[in-house]
């Protein structure tokens, strides 16, 4: 089942949470809504599974009108934070819910009821817990139960809110792949809202990025990652360093608004740092200082400055190329960007003032 | 300097010393006060009740008028207790699960019976139901009779019951949230189902809490129903006013022995309120997360 929001707005007092948000969600598809906290992300999701009213605008659910109609009417599977389950309830009996309470007509047998929910604990592989009561089960083992109670009235659409940001980083990364297992096997239309742009790139087949309450750009991980459509994209997407100075003629910049000899900042990652000992041929070196070098981990990260002190930058390198190079906290090195993005400089301006963390 | 800051070790022992003490002779005077104010009193119910001897004491509850007050109160608590447990989910499921205009008017008005004197509650109904209040007239051409009766003692009662159930549910699903609530609305259930099935259950301890409570009050309120009853021998005495009454007679085992039926009521409350809290754990974490706070 498809998703269209069209011209969602929400406002909260004078805060607006959400500004006229628009976009369309095909059948079958994984989207994450990414955001910072505050972004509006939660509370979109929250509007399209009938828990929270819109101002302005519509939801249609499979191309008909969904924006009047109550939650319970809508077919939703959805996944919270804080997993939700019925704690006064059985593993099984949480699972079994929204079986039970469905109307008469329709409702399932006790029998076919039961052989469902082995089913899906099976699927959630928590078939020797439905004894259980939710207390009793860790984090990812009741976010397993939520989602098996999400899937078992068969959802055309499911919906999860943050469902893995209160598990630890190891059960977060496990559950996330398990996650895009089952929505392979499922083919169920699936909204994740998440901060952690990792597991949306990761996860999703495209993903949405919100700020303030505006969608600044959709688009699938790749494109959204090589591409970014503004500062802030770029910025939330992984650490930056940021280039001050001049255009000159050789560089062409990606967006409109800056023209050629106008003071500009430019964006390059981390490890789209070149580090030579011998001064580049490149005019947009620049001698730094190693201030410290983090190798644990397949990349190795070194923090570095400008001599005096007023810039910082952090390169990301290969171990073999560290090796290769030698380096010592403390020694005079070049830096060289392989890439430098630019964006418009009312846009970069307001970002830095927003003390985003560059 | 260092020898200024660190202290020797006599001055380690003596503060620790000090306080023990401190803390014995709190805990004693705080024992002598309580078995001075508290439990000497309520022994000397049970030692005045039965001064006479078991006999007397037996004769003096076998009384008609006894059986009316008694008969009286169960049905002020049978009514009152369910009245009270309907508004109190009534109104704190609209407190905590919805926003609307005038919430803070209706937490502050769930809490006036707590504030106003329980004379002034019955002198409030006097004003509207009596005789020559506000619906005096109209309810004597139909021939209803309110004060000096008992619906009128029922109302006073309510009244008074008013806040202990909300007051108990209130913090109770403020803490718990409506988590649960909407995922059954997702999951498809009715209004009635998600009541039912998962917001009931959810309350239920601190529902009981609040319901023994009430039940206890409706069963020893004395000053609203006092001012409402017009002390009508076997018709509108309910216990309390009955002890009032043998106690103004002299009559002081008779007062004594039905004195000491609503404190066996009382004691019977509080063991089932400690029941309540030890099975459940309510209150017992709110008063942890005062300490951590």
């Amino acid at each position: 089942m498809s998703i269209e929001v069209k011209d969602v707005s929400k406002n909260y007092g004078s805060f607006q949470a959400l500004q006229k948000i628009s976009l369309t969600i095909q059948t079958g598809e994984l989207v994450a809504l990414l955001g910072p906290s505050g972004s509006g992300k939660t509370t979109l999701l929250r509007i399209i599974a009938g828990l929270e009213t819109s101002d302005q605008g519509a939801i249609l659910l499979h191309g008909a009108e969904a924006t009047q109609r109550t939650a319970s009417s809508r077919g939703i599977g959805f996944v919270f934070q804080h997993y939700a389950l019925f704690r006064h309830m059985s593993i099984f009996e949480n699972v079994a819910f929204g079986l039970r309470v469905q109307p008469r007509a329709i409702r399932l047998s006790r029998r076919e009821i039961h052989a469902r929910v082995e089913e899906l604990l099976h699927l959630v592989q928590l078939d020797s817990y439905s004894r259980m009561f939710p207390d009793q089960l860790s984090g990812g083992q009741r976010q397993r139960v939520a989602l098996a109670r999400a899937l078992a009235v068969r959802p055309k659409v499911l919906l999860l809110d943050e469902p893995f940001s209160a598990l630890d980083a190891k059960v977060r990364k496990d559950l996330r792949n398990w996650l895009r297992r089952i929505h392979d096997e499922l083919h169920v239309t699936t909204v994740l809202v998440t901060h952690d742009q990792e597991e949306a790139l990761e996860v999703a087949d495209r993903v949405a990025i919100l700020n303030r309450g505006a969608l600044e750009q959709i688009d699938s991980p790749q494109a959204i990652y090589d591409h970014p459509a503004s500062p802030f994209v770029f910025n939330f997407l992984g650490n930056v360093n940021l280039f001050h100075g001049r255009l000159l003629a050789d560089l062409t910049p990606q967006t409109g608004g800056t023209e050629q000899g106008d003071s500009s900042i430019g964006f390059v990652r981390p490890h789209e740092l070149e580090i030579s000992r011998t001064l580049p041929e490149d005019t947009r070196a620049v001698l730094v200082r190693v201030a410290r070098i983090q190798a644990a981990g397949s990349l190795a990260r070194i923090e570095l400055s400008t001599p005096d002190g007023k810039e910082q930058f952090t390169a990301e390198i290969g171990q073999s190329e560290l090796q290769l190079l030698a380096l010592q906290a403390g020694e005079d090195v070049f830096i060289t960007p392989r890439a430098i993005r630019y964006f418009d400089n009312a846009e970069t301006k307001e970002l830095l003032d927003q003390g985003a963390g560059i | 300097m260092s020898g200024h800051t660190r202290p020797h070790s006599s001055h380690l022992l003596r503060p620790s010393l000090a306080s023990r003490m401190t803390r014995i002779a709190l805990i004693f005077s705080a024992l002598v006060l309580l078995s001075f104010f508290l439990v000497l009193p309520l022994v000397g119910v049970f030692v005045q009740a039965f001064d006479q001897g078991w006999k007397i004491f037996i004769e003096s509850l076998r009384q008609e008028d006894v059986y009316a007050a008694l008969r009286l109160t169960a049905l002020v608590v049978a009514i009152s207790v369910p009245l009270n447990t309907v508004f109190g989910i009534a109104a704190s499921w609209a407190i905590t699960r919805f926003d609307f205009y005038g919430k803070n008017l209706l937490i502050t008005l769930i809490d006036i019976p707590l504030a106003v004197s329980p004379v002034v509650a019955g002198l409030m109904y006097v004003e509207v139901f009596g005789l020559h209040g506000w619906m005096g007239p109209w309810l004597s051409e139909h021939n209803l009779h309110v004060i000096f009766a008992v619906p009128g003692i029922v109302l006073a009662t309510v009244f008074v019951t008013f806040p202990f159930v909300a007051r108990e549910l209130i913090p109770f699903m403020q803490a718990q949230g409506s988590d649960e609530e909407e995922a059954a609305a997702v999951l498809g259930a009715s209004g009635a189902s998600i009541f039912w099935r998962v917001t009931l259950p959810n309350i239920k301890w601190p529902l009981l809490y609040g319901m023994v409570l009430a039940a206890s009050r409706s069963m020893g309120e004395f000053g609203a129903v006092s001012v409402v009853s017009g002390h009508i021998r076997g018709k509108t005495t309910t216990l309390p006013l009955q002890v009032e009454m043998f106690y103004n007679e002299y009559n002081f085992t008779a007062a004594f022995a039905v004195a000491s039926l609503l404190t066996c009521a009382a004691i019977i409350t509080l063991i089932t309120k400690k029941i309540i809290e030890v099975t459940t754990g309510l209150h017992q974490h709110q008063a942890e997360d005062e300490r951590s706070s």
